[in-house]
């Protein structure tokens, strides 16, 4: 379908521009993006307007490029009872996301290429927004030898990592980030020393002791990141580092950059928001588990400084769908994660964007633009020819969050009933409609 | 048999009668539930009246009592007291009630006083353990208890190994829920009775420099005294290897200690927490033996404390590792008045978390 948005602010950074603008769509991609016309009669706009074309007034909205959830669990194959690539591209396109990338740790795992391939496929045929895979970094995630990279990048793996849990050891990650220099794609790592982690279900402070929860210090994390980076610089290679959560992880960073080694890194909606104690008032919500666990204020801190000052160059929302049988136990054996693809734009716009930790423009970089350049996608920008891929936002419009209402296929998420204000309203797909709340769709 | 004033102390106790000193102030509430119910304190009846009865539907841990409710069930504790010296140890107040001893962990101590309490008060006990139940073929914890509820149970006692389970009950059941022991998290009737033995010796708690000696880390019994006595105004030193000593225990109001000979200085009580073997293999500490060294009780270290100190343990001891048998046996233990004390802990926690849902249902 052929698009008029016409009159919204456009937001994208990778072209700089921030301003009132209309935005042609024509087969697929981005026509043209010309100053928005000073609002005269109807009868001077429309004859501009090729027949076939579908005109929306986005006055008043945000229209930003389509965003990229550079983590996401879609549990498919394997686990479909938790998620699918049907279910979860639902959910992405809901929640304003038109590319996800979709981590191995499915069943089987995704360490070749005949799992990348159904996936891939899978996600042609049903999902509703696009879909690149993430590789295993070794067979079977197993930690020991380097998986089929070269078969799985063939069928479209934009990425590697052994997520769920870390690559685990130091060798292997010498391997990996040698060995996809070949291909020009990030080893994503999962940091976590396990054998300071083990057993742990919550940050390590004074609430885990007070609940007589084990804790996980933020060492386990930094310590990971600092051997990460360290092979890093040995090699050469891309590291990203996922879902960083502490104060030290990204001292770490910074450090590392300094010296020019090449490396991103993402934090999640989550740990920008809430914090330990969430666990301590929520009396043991399992919604509240999750790996990296929920850190303390002075970390939380940390992580928004590091949005401000570039450090942090993505924001992933680490969706994790886990059936509400899974979650409905003992916070001890209560599986780790939480979904994030229909929380993760509302909560940025209204606990990061409206107190002014970030603008509109950082937030289109962290969750659009970033994220694309990491993964190296043709993705993230508005600019004439790139892909129709198209996020509406509606800074005004205020929700609470409902469950109920979620198009994934899970419902574990510690922000229920939470007010925000900052919702996705229209999610465009190569020019197709995914996600349409606009008034001109409930006409 | 009816009133406290006609009682008989039976002459095979140890200890004789102690002056009342640690009261609420004003009368304790009379037991008399064999009697009548109603024999509770009148609200309102004095200007300020003490509190005479819990808001909370379930006891789910120490930290979110007042000190008021605190004193409260060791005043109606004082009263279960004297049932139990009677020659019929036994009164209405909970018949019909059925109260579920949901037990996922082994126990002895406090399975049979949480039995022995709620025979005293006539309530229909379960006993319901993991190995002879349907736990073992899978059902969830969830599951369980709601089968036990659809059999009618009006309070759970549970003790399970996971941290936060009462308060997981508690969110999706009927039922009273209260904690014998979550995971490494609280054992409020332990602390209770702790607190009612620690009175009846002392007179009181405020002001008492209580040390707390022994794995820190995983002892829910550490973490619900801690609570109880900084919320009676307790000084509490704790002690033990720093391998075992929780992150921010500091921030929960006790005052650390590595090394044991200034954690007893001018102690008042002295309670000893077990040693779990199982620890050392985590590396906690070297061996035994090590450990016995530095941070067991001895009569040599016992002697930095007050003269008149008391020792207590929460059982089950490991004598030679952390406590030696000329302590645990020896002048100054109460060891066993501790154990002789968590009935009618658990026999006040009982009546008066039954009082808010069974007033109604009372002869």
């Amino acid at each position: 379908m052929n698009w008029l948005l016409k009159g919204g602010r456009v937001v994208d950074p990778a072209t700089g521009r921030d301003g009132l603008f209309d935005i042609v769509v024509a087969d697929g991609r981005i026509a043209a993006v010309r100053p928005a016309a000073p609002r005269r009669g109807k009868a001077a706009a429309r004859p501009a307007v090729p027949k076939g074309t579908r005109v929306v007034d986005v006055t008043g909205l945000v229209v930003m490029p389509g965003l990229v959830d550079m983590h996401v669990h879609l549990r498919d194959p394997g686990q479909e009872h938790k998620e699918t690539i049907d279910t979860g591209t639902r959910a992405a396109a809901a929640g304003g996301f038109t590319t996800v990338a979709c981590m191995p740790n499915t069943e089987p795992r995704n360490d070749g290429l005949a799992v990348t391939e159904y996936i891939v496929g899978e996600a042609r045929r049903r999902g509703v927004v696009n879909v690149v895979a993430i590789g295993c970094v070794s067979k079977g995630g197993r930690g020991e030898e380097l998986a089929e990279i070269g078969d799985m990048v063939r069928a479209g793996a934009v990425a590697v990592s052994d997520d769920g849990a870390p690559v685990a050891t130091a060798y292997l990650m010498r391997m990996a980030l040698e060995y996809t220099r070949i291909f020009d794609i990030p080893v994503i790592d999962h940091c976590e020393d396990r054998s300071l982690s083990a057993g742990g279900v919550m940050n390590e402070g004074p609430t885990s002791t007070a609940l007589g929860l084990k804790g996980i210090p933020q060492a386990a994390e930094s310590v990971a990141v600092a051997r990460d980076l360290a092979i890093a610089g040995l090699t050469g290679g891309r590291l990203h580092l996922a879902h960083i959560s502490t104060r030290a992880s990204l001292d770490e960073v910074r450090r590392a950059r300094a010296a020019g080694v090449r490396v991103t890194c993402e934090a999640t909606p989550h740990h920008l928001v809430l914090t330990e104690k969430a666990v301590a008032e929520s009396q043991y919500d399992p919604n509240t588990k999750m790996n990296p666990p929920l850190r303390s204020e002075d970390d939380r801190q940390a992580l928004l400084a590091g949005l401000g000052d570039g450090t942090i160059d993505a924001i992933a929302s680490d969706h994790a769908p886990h059936h509400e049988d899974e979650k409905l136990q003992e916070y001890d054996d209560a599986p780790f994660g939480i979904v994030g693809l229909e929380t993760a734009v509302p909560l940025a716009m209204d606990r990061l964007v409206r107190p002014g930790i970030i603008d509109l423009s950082r937030m289109a970089e962290l969750m659009s633009l970033n994220p694309a350049r990491i993964l190296g996608l043709n993705k993230g920008t508005l600019a004439p020819g790139a892909d129709a891929d198209i996020t509406v936002i509606d800074p005004g419009l205020e929700m609470t969050v409902d469950p109920a209402r979620f198009q994934s296929r899970s419902r574990n998420t510690p922000f229920a009933g939470w007010r925000l204000k900052g919702w996705p309203i229209l999610t465009i797909v190569g020019g197709r409609a995914v996600h349409d709340l606009t008034p001109a769709a409930r006409r | 048999m009816e009133t406290t004033t006609t009682a008989v102390r039976r002459g095979g106790r140890g200890a004789p009668p102690r002056p009342r000193r640690g009261g609420a102030g004003g009368p304790a509430p009379a037991p008399r539930a064999d009697v009548d119910r109603g024999a509770r304190p009148v609200a309102g009846a004095a200007p300020a009246p003490p509190l005479t009865a819990l808001s909370q539907k379930h006891l789910l841990g120490i930290q979110g009592l007042s000190a008021e409710e605190i004193t409260l069930i060791l005043d109606t504790a004082r009263s279960m007291a004297e049932i139990g010296t009677r020659q019929i140890k036994k009164v209405p107040a909970l018949r019909g009630k059925t109260i579920v001893n949901f037990f996922m962990e082994p126990s002895t101590r406090t399975r049979s006083s949480f039995e022995i309490a709620e025979k005293r008060l006539s309530a229909d006990t379960l006993n319901f353990t993991p190995s002879s139940s349907s736990v073992s073929k899978g059902e969830s914890l969830l599951d369980t208890a709601r089968n036990l509820e659809a059999m009618a149970s009006d309070m759970i006692v549970i003790r399970h190994r996971a941290s936060g389970s009462p308060h997981f009950l508690a969110r999706h059941c009927r039922s009273n829920i209260i904690n014998a022991g979550d995971g490494t998290h609280e054992h409020p009737t332990q602390a209770l009775l702790d607190a009612y033995t620690i009175r009846e010796r002392k007179g009181r708690i405020a002001d008492l420099r209580v040390t707390i000696v022994g794995d820190l880390m995983h002892s829910r019994v550490l973490r619900s005294n801690l609570f109880l006595l900084g919320t009676m105004g307790a000084d509490v030193q704790v002690c033990g290897p720093p391998t075992l000593v929780p992150c921010g225990l500091a921030d929960l109001g006790a005052t650390v200690h590595t090394r044991i000979e200034p954690a007893l200085e001018g102690a008042d009580v002295i309670m000893m927490l077990r040693i779990q073997r199982e620890r050392q293999k985590g590396g906690a500490f070297p061996s035994a033996r090590e450990y016995f060294n530095l941070y067991g009780l001895t009569r040599e270290r016992v002697a930095l404390a007050r003269s008149d100190a008391i020792i207590m343990h929460p059982g089950p001891m490991n004598r030679g590792v952390e406590i030696d048998s000329a302590v645990a046996d020896g002048p100054g233990s109460v060891i066993l008045e501790q154990v002789a004390n968590g009935v009618s802990v658990r026999m006040a926690v009982l009546y008066l978390l039954a009082g808010g849902t069974l007033g109604e249902l009372a002869p």
